[in-house]
Parts: structure tokens; sequence; C-alpha cells
């Protein structure tokens, strides 16, 4: 019982790190907007003005709606962040070609003016 | 000039039609490493006794090996005949992977699928990993890797079920189901369905040796989703002392199913993943009842570094003394776009009778702790 609670100890203090390596990054933001990738990162925090944050949430959502019309991209396993029409993407696809495609369609969207593509690819389970 | 090299475009194109038209591929995947575990035993009998500590090589750190030859062919009208033959191998010793009765194994016991693919979405009849499996390892940080993760707590499940490792016929849901007819939806808007139904083939038996499942997944906006419903009729027939002694005939019992419920969710370099899950046999839920929760964690670094980490919990619902705690961390760097090295370590607080593994195929001692740790590298042709 005692190993459980360590655990689950270890388990929230990961948590916890993690969520304040995220908190570190968007005070990093605020001091040093024209660190644009950083900025990117972290378009959400509050270090942003309410008018560019709805315009920021606003293009978001229409990068996944273009990603999620594809047939065989999972738009799920892709974070899209947007910052001032600056689009980052994270996450993963699972073939060689979509790491482009994603990106292509990214840019595609109208008020996208650059996309930093972080994408990697991961095979699923069994499949090639 | 204008024209010279649009016409040589139109040519590439038609030349990139004709090829796609058919195809077949040779791939696999080697995939070997160095495992170190305190405790281990020889079968996953509830009272088998502890061996003590191993050094071993061991195949499949992240997944199996295997190799497969797939292909499909053009029939125009936006519809394709797709074929798949995959087999796993153990590279320690160049084995074949289990089969779906009990010491023997399969040329390609992964894949052995005949199917269709068009505007109506993906169907594949024969023997195939099943889409439970997908909907779990899309809905866990750990991606449903061979060490510490959604899939070794689920086999831990099975283990505490009576599964004695000897063949692909689980107690509970399947990773592998033989005679498998399913049917994948295209995504709408996100959300896909996938449908299973094995028939048993059973004499005399409509219900024999049946399986059906479910899975409901969506995937957009960063968030995936994944529901699941999975039962069998007269699932793993084999008794522990089989060959010696018969298979149970068939008789149509319901006694395999599973329902699972998971989320993983991507935002900038973390994902962060939440299953529950119910597993029981209908037929004798007072002996197999079981839950299973887990919670993942992961950062990727670069586009070549990450690491994952997992918690798998597992309590048996008849005895409360049965609990089992999982704690797999990993770490991935790719060496190149084929080759990627691992690094992991893993944690397991078995209790009762309990056996969860850390790693697929390396029993441990059971109602003891365990740690493990594994190096190796994976290596894609």
């Amino acid at each position: 019982m005692k190993t459980i609670k360590t655990l689950e100890l270890v388990v929230a203090a990961w948590f916890v790190a993690a969520s304040a390596t995220a908190w570190s990054q968007a005070s990093e933001t605020a001091s040093s907007p024209a660190n644009a990738q950083g900025a990117s990162q972290m378009a959400e925090s509050g270090a942003v003005a309410p008018a560019g944050r709805k315009a920021d949430r606003a293009l978001r959502r229409r990068v996944y709606a273009a990603i999620g019309k594809d047939k065989e991209i999972r738009a799920g396993d892709i974070s899209v962040i947007a910052k001032d029409g600056a689009v980052t993407l994270n996450g993963t696809v699972t073939d060689a070609a979509q790491i482009g495609k994603v990106e292509a369609i990214a840019k595609g969207v109208s008020g996208v003016t650059s996309v930093t593509n972080k994408l990697t690819l991961k095979k699923p389970l069994g499949g090639m | 000039m204008k024209f010279k090299s649009s016409s040589l475009a139109v040519l590439i194109v038609f030349s990139a039609a004709a090829h796609a038209q058919s195809s077949v591929t040779l791939y696999g995947v080697l995939d070997s490493g160095l495992l170190y575990q305190s405790t281990s035993a020889a079968t996953f009998l509830p009272t088998a006794p502890n061996l003590g500590h191993v050094y071993q090589l061991k195949d499949g750190g992240i997944y199996s090996s295997y190799w497969g030859l797939k292909g499909s062919e053009d029939i125009g009208g936006g519809y394709k005949i797709t074929f798949k033959l995959q087999g796993a191998f153990n590279t320690m010793n160049g084995k074949f992977g289990l089969a779906d009765t009990p010491g023997t194994t399969a040329l390609f016991n992964q894949y052995a699928t005949v199917g269709a693919t068009g505007p109506f979405g993906t169907f594949d009849a024969g023997r195939q990993i099943v889409p439970m499996i997908y909907a779990m390892a899309e809905t866990d940080v750990r991606g449903a890797q061979y060490f510490g993760s959604i899939l070794t707590a689920w086999l831990g499940i099975n283990q505490a079920a009576g599964w004695p490792g000897t063949s692909t016929n689980a107690p509970i849901g399947a990773l592998y189901d033989s005679n498998a007819l399913v049917y994948s939806s295209p995504k709408f808007y996100g959300a896909s369905l996938a449908l299973e139904y094995a028939p048993g083939g059973v004499a005399g038996h409509f219900q024999g040796g049946t399986r059906e499942s479910a899975v409901l997944k969506y995937s957009n906006y960063g968030l995936n989703l994944s529901a699941v419903y999975y039962n069998g009729h007269d699932t793993n027939p084999f008794p522990l002392t089989y060959p010696a002694a018969p298979a149970t005939p068939a008789t149509g019992v319901n006694n395999n199913r599973f329902y699972y419920f998971g989320a993983l969710y991507t935002i900038s370099g973390f994902s962060v993943s939440a299953s529950y899950a119910i597993a029981r046999n209908p037929a004798r839920s007072n002996s197999v009842n079981f839950e299973m929760a887990s919670g993942g964690l992961g950062y990727q670094f670069s586009p070549a570094f990450k690491i994952t980490s997992g918690y798998y919990y597992l309590k048996d619902r008849n005895n409360s003394a049965n609990h089992s705690s999982e704690f797999a961390l990993g770490a991935e760097y790719s060496l190149s776009a084929r080759t990627r090295a691992y690094a992991q370590v893993g944690y397991v607080n078995n209790k009762g009778t309990m056996n969860q593994t850390i790693i697929y195929g390396a029993p441990v001692a059971p109602g003891v702790s365990t740690t493990a740790a594994m190096v190796g590298i994976r290596h894609t042709f």
C-alpha cells in the first residue's frame, strides 16, 4: 500500500513538473514575444490580449477543421497552436507522407501566415 | 517549352497511376534489447515460484519483431482490393509467433487478410489484430507497447483470468482473432466506427466460438476518444494441461466480455491519457471480474527524442487482496528515419495472486514487486 502511495506521488510529481514547465514557457513568452516559436507554443496563455486570443482560437479551429476533412489523417494526434497567424504543429502522424501533407493543409487555411512543423512519425501497433 | 513540360507532367501522372494500380510491399521490423528483471517465473500460474532475477536478450521492447507482405489492386471507381500477410518472429531464436492453438506457432500469426477498401470504408476478412487493440493503443501515451503499457495491463487481467500465455486465445478481449470479419467506417467529422464479427465455424452451434466487437472512435482537435465493447463465446477452450487434456467442446457459452473507455489529448509537445475498463466472464462473473485504470504522460523534446510514462492499475472485484500497480517510463531516440534506440524502466507491485508483467513474454513472480530495465534498438526495413 505504501508503495502505491509512493507511486501515486511520483505520478503526481510528474504532472506538476510538466505543468510547471508549461507555465515557465508561458512567462518566457511574455518576456520575449520576439521568440516566435515560444510564442506560438503558448498562444492561449494569459499574456495575450483577449481579442488576439479569440482570433487565435478561431484560426486554430479552422486549421483543425481543414485537417479533419482528410480521410487518412488523425487530427486527434496533432496539436495545433495558432498565434497571430503563426501556426505550430506538434504530435504524430501514422505515415511519413502525412508530415508534409498536414503542413500543406495548414498553409492553405486563410489567415495562416507561417507554419512551424514539429510533427513526427509514429507507426501504429503491428502496422506499417 | 511550356507545352513540353506539361506533357511530361501528364506522362508522370499516368505512370504514377499505372504504378498505383497494383503493388506488393515486403516490409518488417527487428526489435532486440537487453533486459534485466528482478523476479521471474516459468508460468503465469498464480502459485508459480519466484525463480529470481534474470538478465536476458529480449525480443520486442517496443513491439514484436515482424515481417510481412502487403499489396493492393486498384479496381477503379475508388475501390481497391487489398491483402496483408504478417507474422511476428522472435529475434532471439528465430521462432515464429503464437497461433490460436496452445504450443503452436503460425507463419502469419498477426495478419492473413484479404479485403476491400472504398468510399464505404474498409472491410477485411481473416486472422487479424482486432479493432479494440488499436482503440486502446490510440488512447495510451505508451501506445500499447510491449514494455509497460495498456497492452501489458490488459494481458495482466488475462493472466489473472487464467490465460496460460501459450496461445493467442485470451479469456478477456483479444489481440488477434482468427476467422474475423472486420468493417471500419470512413471518418465523419473525426468520428469512426469499427465492427467485428467472427463466425465460430462450430458444427451444430450458431453461437459456438463466435466473437463480436464494436469500437467507436473520435479523433480531432488534438483529442482521441475510444469506446470498446467486446464479447466472445467459448473463448480460450484449451485447458492449462492441453494437449494432455482435450479442448473443451464449444457450447456457445458467453464467457468473454470487455468494456473500455479511453482518452488521449495532445497539446504542444505534451500528451496526456487516461482510461478505464471492465473485464468479466458473464458465465462465471464470480470468478472472473476485473477493473483496469490507466494514466499516461509524455513529452516530445525534439522530433528525434521523446519520453513517455504510464501508470496501470488492476483490481480483482471478487477478491480485494488481488490488485496490481505498474509504473513505466521510457525514452526513445531516433538515430535515423528507420532506426531508433530506446531505454525503459518499469516497476510493478503485484498483490495477492496478481502477476501483471512489465514486458510481454517475461513472466514475473506473482504477489511480489518487480523492477525491470531494458535498452534496445528497433530497426525497420
